[in-house]
């Protein structure tokens, strides 16, 4: 059992770092981890998982907001989206047809995976213009990059596309139970303009918020099993404290890479589950 | 709206700290009550391991919904009415999802 318990925390460190670097939830390692590895329930390990978004937001957030790398008003202004999104998905769940949508956002992530591979090696990107919305909310911050050893400034736009993407990644999670952050990173690095680190470190603050409301529900239907999500949350939660670290300190473009192949597996996953009973 | 007083260094600093101190609690107390329940688990204390586990996972679940919280009251305070709306319509979404979401 002492065997057990530190396979699960050690996986759990490895989730925390990875998901606290990429802005991710970290379920895409935690879930196949306990069903494929330990043989556990679907239920299980989609509960643990959820409860361990929370662990890779907070964890990694205390370091992100201290650095101002988290853009707490974009934060705010997406998360309208992300929850209201989160929630007619749970609503409408039981009227749609699963398949289609795994084929629809797998697409969607694809295309975004062939849109960051197109776009790698613009250092120099289009100034960004803030649109009346980012303006009249003061959306643009600043961060001190320490891989770059200087303070970046940046602006905000297309806020109101943003929001509408929130929307329906929030749905996506309410729906089919994936993509807490794999839809946000992209969303704001491609669509609103953010830089990637801004981008990552703002998605992990969001998708805390998301999955509580997840987390709640699971943990009323006794779906949290104390000694498996124990100790893989713990885990988490400090691999997150020390990836918020590493990423303050790795350049964008490399955190960028390590964010592709991730991002056009995903999508590859979801569209193989859409078409795989036809 | 209050244009006057919304100096930049004023408005855009304290809620990250505040924000960033809470967050830390939050993970602070989870991880040490997770630990010592993992702990005692080990020790084969399992009457007490699974509650001490509970109430960390627990602690850890209220961080983002206190940091909402926290976040709107902050924007009242700075009388930010377009945030603290946002901030509003963000719990709202919670509650909502909460209650249906047991309901299911």
């Amino acid at each position: 059992m002492v065997i057990t318990f530190i396979t699960i925390f050690a996986i759990g460190i490895a989730a925390g770092v990875v998901g606290a670097i990429l802005g991710l939830g970290g379920g895409i390692i935690i879930v196949p981890a306990l069903t494929l590895g330990f043989g556990m329930p679907m239920r299980t390990a989609v509960a643990a998982s959820t409860v361990c978004i929370i662990a890779t937001s907070t964890g990694a957030a205390v370091a992100f907001l201290r650095d101002r790398l988290t853009n707490t008003r974009v934060a705010i202004w997406l998360e309208m989206g992300t929850s209201l999104g989160a929630l007619t998905g749970a609503l409408v769940a039981a009227l749609v047809n699963q398949r289609v949508l795994f084929v629809l956002f797998g697409l969607l992530l694809a295309y975004s995976a062939y849109n960051m591979f197109r776009t790698r090696k613009e250092h120099a990107r289009p100034e960004v213009i803030p649109d009346a919305i980012s303006s009249k909310l003061r959306l643009g911050g600043s961060y001190y990059d320490k891989a770059l050893g200087r303070r970046v400034e940046y602006q905000v736009t297309r806020t109101l596309p943003g929001l509408i993407i929130m929307y329906f990644s929030g749905a996506a999670a309410g729906l089919l139970g994936i993509g807490a952050g794999i839809f946000k990173v992209p969303a704001m690095d491609q669509v609103m303009g953010m830089p990637f680190k801004a981008s990552s470190a703002t998605s992990n603050f969001m998708i805390g918020v998301t999955a509580a409301s997840g987390a709640v529900v699971y943990f009323a239907r006794g779906d949290v099993k104390p000694l498996v999500a124990g100790p893989v949350v713990l885990g988490v939660l400090l691999g997150a404290i020390l990836g918020a670290r590493l990423m303050m300190r790795m350049p964008a473009s490399k955190i960028r890479l390590f964010f592709m192949p991730i991002l056009a597996y995903t999508a590859i996953e979801m569209i193989y589950k859409g078409v795989k009973w036809w | 709206m209050v244009v006057a007083i919304e100096p930049e260094e004023k408005t855009e600093h304290p809620i990250e700290l505040v924000l960033a101190r809470l967050l830390r609690l939050g993970s602070l107390v989870a991880a040490a009550l997770l630990a010592v329940g993992i702990a005692l688990m080990i020790l084969g204390q399992t009457g007490l391991a699974p509650k001490l586990i509970t109430a960390g996972l627990l602690v850890l679940l209220g961080t983002p919904v206190m940091r909402v919280i926290a976040a709107a009251v902050i924007f009242v305070k700075e009388r930010d009415w377009h945030f603290a709306l946002f901030s509003l319509v963000v719990l709202c979404a919670l509650a909502a999802g909460i209650y249906f979401g047991k309901e299911m």
